[in-house]
């Protein structure tokens, strides 16, 4: 059977390089964008079985604008949301508690930067286990 | 600019406030006063009137209590003009009424007189110079008019029988010459005060400026270390990731030397992560004016921890326990750094614990406060190395024998989360035998007290580890099945 499909958005060009390497070898197929814009056309064109996001990209929180917008449209609103940063120590908040608060953080899953290929592996497949 | 004159402005409203205080003092102190000099030194004295004056002065008193708070009620900005003006109104009405008081009390027979000294002096700290001097003359003419009307004999005079001999108001000599010296000491009083006033302004004055600068640059630093630091969490985070996907061969299978070499990279690039994130947190720490704290259940957030340290502990054999005590189990906090604090204390305890040791936990109720303890049987610390063990960067030196790698920001930020609670840590610790950290931090209001004190009996929790034989059991299948896998 195909594997699912996952879109990695993140502005750090080396860092999808990396996860996009880690995922295919789990013979996931990878799309990749480097902006919100993009994210959200490729969202449309490339119809995800995940969405794997960064939070800081030009502006502090176009994740977490980005997630707010995928869980409003039909089409994409049980795609499942991965959110992968770098800020928890810049804003002290336990992301862990709130995800899946939908209003605030409309979010599946949350992971720490830089991840172990490994947890990123784990956690990929239980968001697309529970989807299924 | 703006927090300046609200600085000052502040001010002005306590000084202002200061001066309603010594009126009450003053007013004891007057009825105390003619009490005492009427009924046991038997001065005759028209108590009536004074006590009269006493009420309007305790009347007037409350006036200016009611307007002030009225004044400072509203958003205190921009009232400087109105507190100097009801500041300048007070001094000239108490002179008025020292006046009128002494006038009922034998005029310029009356020592007390020269109390006119201590407004002048009140006036030199609270004016400005002019307004100073200007108070100054207008009690020498309001002095000079009351001593000059008793002498023409246009309003009465009360004479002070009892403590002078005789009424000496028409006594030109002692007239002219208690008035020449009052007038003078007046004058030099607000030359001597206001020139040590102006100086002491003036120094207060440069302070605060140095120290606003001093906050500003003290907050550049502090944004600047801030940005940098995420900046190289940024290009760390890909590094490692990069090199994680090739350490665990997502690429294709490593050569021995390769493997070697790239997981050394990769070892120290995941330290280095670790160091910067801590210098990170400290800075984010020290940065962020307030934590935001909310009531949470302690046990929950132990429980967390100590999962979090549970395969660390399994590794080295160490038994953890941890005994709570229900009633200590709200605390009032933020959460989040509370459960980073009390984890990073047990991660430090099993570090620095050689195998088969234990780490154990209470947490008990001590007044308002909540105290937890962190025991381990580690390596301890050197005594003379004690009272720097919380600082920056600071490493015990036999720590520093046993663990290379560290970066001795763990405690700092530990006790930057625990004083930021309104808390206190300390440290025990004896060489060769262990280490013991307090922390002690403030718990829920009244509610929770009455409900604990009602719930008195105690339910302690205890986690006990798997026996070490168990464990080590276990490690060495799953490093079996490892290299089964790797086999395969």
């Amino acid at each position: 059977m195909e594997k699912a499909k996952i879109l990695i958005v993140d502005d750090d060009a080396d860092l999808t390089e990396a996860l996009k390497t880690t995922l295919e070898s789990q013979r996931y197929a990878v799309v990749t964008a480097s902006d919100r814009t993009e994210g959200m056309e490729k969202v449309r064109a490339e119809k995800p079985d995940l969405v794997i996001l960064d939070v800081m990209m030009s502006t502090w929180q176009d994740g977490f604008e980005m997630a707010r917008e995928l869980k409003k449209e039909p089409a994409s609103s049980d795609m499942p949301i991965l959110i992968l940063t770098a800020v928890k120590e810049r804003t002290g908040i336990g992301f862990k508690s709130t995800a899946g608060d939908p209003s605030w953080l409309p979010v599946d899953g949350f992971l720490d930067k830089p991840v172990e290929p490994e947890t990123l592996i784990d956690e990929v497949e239980r968001l697309l286990s529970q989807k299924a | 600019m703006k927090m300046e004159s609200i600085a000052e402005n502040s001010r002005l409203v306590k000084r202002a406030y200061w001066l309603i205080k010594l009126r009450w003092a003053a007013i004891l102190f007057l009825v105390a006063g003619v009490f005492v000099c009427s009924n046991m030194l038997c001065i005759t004295l028209k108590d009536f009137a004074l006590y009269c004056i006493a009420a309007v002065l305790a009347l007037y008193n409350m006036t200016v209590l009611l307007v002030l708070n009225h004044l400072t009620r509203g958003n205190s900005k921009a009232h400087c003009p109105a507190v100097k003006k009801i500041i300048n109104v007070q001094i000239s009405a108490d002179l008025l009424i020292l006046a009128v008081l002494l006038h009922f009390s034998g005029g310029i027979e009356n020592p007390f007189a020269f109390y006119f000294i201590f407004h002048m002096i009140i006036a030199s700290i609270l004016l400005t110079v002019l307004e100073s001097y200007l108070q100054a003359t207008f009690a020498v003419l309001v002095f000079g008019l009351l001593v000059l009307l008793e002498y023409q004999q246009l309003i009465p005079h009360y004479c002070l029988k009892g403590f002078t001999p005789e009424c000496l108001h028409r006594d030109g000599l002692y007239v002219l010459g208690t008035f020449f010296v009052f007038t003078t000491a007046l004058y030099l009083a607000v030359y001597m005060a206001s020139y040590i006033a102006v100086r002491l302004r003036r120094a207060e004055y440069g302070y605060r400026e140095a120290n606003i600068l001093l906050r500003q640059k003290d907050r550049i630093k502090n944004e600047y270390v801030l940005r940098v630091t995420h900046d190289i969490k940024g290009h760390l985070a890909a590094i490692q990731s990069c090199l994680g996907v090739v350490v665990n061969k997502l690429t294709g299978p490593l050569n021995d030397r390769q493997e070697d070499l790239i997981g050394r990279a990769y070892a120290r690039t995941v330290k280095l992560t670790g160091f910067v994130r801590e210098l990170l947190r400290l800075t984010q720490m020290r940065l962020s004016n307030k934590l935001q704290m909310d009531d949470f259940s302690l046990s929950n957030t132990i429980r967390s921890s100590l999962a979090a340290v549970q395969g660390k502990a399994e590794e080295k054999c160490i038994t953890l326990t941890s005994d709570i005590v229900s009633s200590a189990d709200t605390i009032f906090g933020n959460q989040f750094a509370i459960e980073e604090t009390i984890t990073n204390l047990l991660l430090n305890a099993v570090k620095y614990t050689p195998e088969n040791g234990s780490v154990d936990l209470s947490a008990k109720e001590d007044d308002d406060f909540v105290l937890i303890e962190i025991k381990d049987t580690g390596i301890g610390i050197p005594q003379e190395e004690l009272p720097n063990i919380f600082d920056e960067f600071f490493r015990a030196s036999n720590a520093l024998k046993l663990e290379r790698d560290g970066t001795g920001l763990g405690l700092s930020i530990a006790r930057h989360i625990v004083e930021r609670h309104g808390g206190q840590i300390d440290v025990e610790s004896r060489l060769g035998e262990g280490t013991t950290f307090s922390l002690r931090l403030p718990r829920l209001g009244k509610v929770a007290t009455a409900n604990a004190a009602g719930n008195r009996e105690q339910t302690n929790c205890t986690i006990k580890e798997k026996t070490c034989e168990e464990h080590k059991g276990r490690i060495q299948s799953r490093q079996k099945h490892s290299e089964a896998n790797q086999l395969a």
